[in-house]
């Protein structure tokens, strides 16, 4: 039945109400006319309502007037008189259709791009990198190339191990895995003659050489960029040299220096809820500071709410919020010897941070020494670690050879 | 002589298992429960009320008693009505 509705809706239908004494006849004289009537309901002796389609409402008029009735068009039902409407109503239609076109027109740019991936990942070169490929917020969805833009960002950074580009909507969402193990070393080719050569300044401990000659014995104080172990390898009994890519570890000793100071007598800035706000026009580079007088504070915060993602970086039409907090400057002294332990342990944190995984810590010093109104503390770390990195001996040798 | 006719078509159409509706002309009629009926092969509406419908068929006058009666669609060849139905009669 829902079918036969929709269909009736779709040609259109015109309810009417006759009135008249052979109400009977009329329907008889209409169904032998081949005029389909449906939903006919009687009210009283005189009076009944039907439905009936367009073209045959045409055709009833006449037998209307030959059965002797009157008759009310009640209403007008369907497609086909919305659209008559609508045909008066061109605005409203032009309107839609706009609307319609602006929201497509709108949603075929990419106005975010999200970087998902781990905390430690440098998202900063990558945007830059997407910037430089032409990717950023504002261009057509169709100029981006997922795959190949995959591929090119699986080349360019050697730290990615996963790269996964999808368009959601109007978002570009990267999502990236870096590599867990990466070392230098995976860059060199294993088929090139290199050294090995110091990277900092240390003291030798041990020179296990897998491959090539170790140059250097223990003991012996070596200079940053300093060979340690040779793929230059001559053979007494021959003349020849043999390059070969020498491969090896080199224990040393090194310190590890570090200082951090901190004021005894420190000024906090203490927020004390006060606020006040201020707006900003900026319309293409240049702006106009809408300000309601002065700030009331004499010292305070400044927080900008800039927004520059997105749409907004688009159209050169920005409102920018300022919030000034006021504060209040105290002046606190610290007790020196809790003073003395939070710095050790940030200064043992940082310098955890900064030496290498592999290396064995020999000893720790930290000193303490407060000097004006700061107290410094010192860190002096001993440790063995492998201070080999691999280098080219190509260069050398053309060195060697222009000399 | 109509009778005689009759009679044959109705032995033919026994014979040969045709429609009988279609063969003597009878109207057919078919009812869902008590709410819809539908009666093909009618002769027109005779009267036409909520409370009672009379439709003229081959066979005569059928009345049709009921309650908020409505005829739901009309052809020539059949009609539907819906309501609640009480008595059908054949005159």
């Amino acid at each position: 039945m829902l079918i036969i509705r929709l269909w009736n809706y779709f040609r259109g239908y015109v309810i009417i109400r006759i009135e008249g004494l052979t109400l009977e006849r009329f329907i008889n004289l209409a169904t032998l006319n081949d005029i389909y009537l449906w939903d006919i309901d009687r009210f009283d002796y005189t009076t009944l309502e039907a439905k009936v389609s367009i073209k045959g409402f045409k055709e009833l008029k006449k037998i209307i007037i030959k059965a002797g009735c009157r008759f009310d068009v009640i209403s007008k039902e369907g497609l086909p008189f919305v659209l008559n409407k609508l045909k008066r109503r061109k605005m409203l239609v032009v309107g839609f259709i706009l609307m319609i076109g602006v929201i497509f027109f709108l949603t075929s740019f990419i106005w975010n791009i999200e970087i998902v991936g781990s905390k430690d990942f440098d998202e900063g070169k990558l945007i830059e990198y997407l910037d430089k490929e032409g990717i950023k917020t504002g261009i057509k969805k169709s100029i981006v190339n997922e795959d190949e833009l995959q591929i090119d960002i699986l080349k360019k950074f050697d730290d990615i191990a996963y790269v996964d580009i999808d368009i959601q909507g109007t978002n570009l969402v990267v999502e990236v895995k870096k590599r867990s193990f990466y070392t230098e070393d995976d860059k060199i080719d294993k088929n090139k003659p290199c050294n090995i050569v110091a990277n900092k300044k240390a003291v030798i401990e041990k020179v296990i050489a897998k491959n090539g000659n170790a140059v250097v014995e223990k003991g012996e104080i070596v200079e940053e960029g300093q060979v340690l172990i040779t793929g230059i390898v001559q053979n007494d009994s021959e003349e020849n040299i043999l390059l070969v890519h020498s491969e090896g570890e080199v224990l040393a000793r090194t310190y590890y220096y570090n200082t951090i100071k901190e004021p005894i007598i420190k000024q906090i800035q203490e927020e004390t809820g006060e606020k006040y706000f201020s707006r900003e026009l900026k319309i293409g580079n240049k702006s106009i500071h809408l300000k309601n007088g002065d700030i009331p504070f004499k010292d305070y915060l400044e927080f900008i709410d800039d927004k520059e993602n997105g749409f907004y970086s688009v159209i050169p039409f920005n409102i920018v919020t300022h919030e000034y907090r006021e504060v209040e400057i105290k002046t606190v002294k610290q007790n020196v010897d809790s003073l003395k332990e939070s710095l050790n342990v940030i200064i043992t944190k940082e310098a955890m941070e900064k030496i290498p995984e592999d290396s064995k810590v020999l000893s720790k010093e930290i000193d303490f020494e407060t000097k004006d109104n700061f107290l410094i503390a010192k860190i002096k770390i001993e440790l063995i670690e492998d201070i080999g990195k691999k280098e080219y001996i190509q260069n050398q040798i053309e060195k060697y050879e222009e000399e | 002589m109509s009778k005689k006719i009759d009679n044959l078509k109705n032995n033919l159409a026994d014979a040969l298992e045709l429609p009988k509706e279609i063969v003597l002309d009878l109207p057919k009629i078919t009812m869902i429960g008590n709410i819809q009926l539908y009666i093909e092969n009618h002769k027109g509406i005779v009267e036409y009320s909520k409370e009672r419908i009379r439709i003229n068929s081959k066979i005569g006058i059928i009345r049709i008693i009921g309650k908020k009666m409505i005829i739901k669609n009309i052809v020539s060849e059949e009609v539907v009505i819906t309501g609640e139905i009480i008595n059908i009669e054949f005159m």
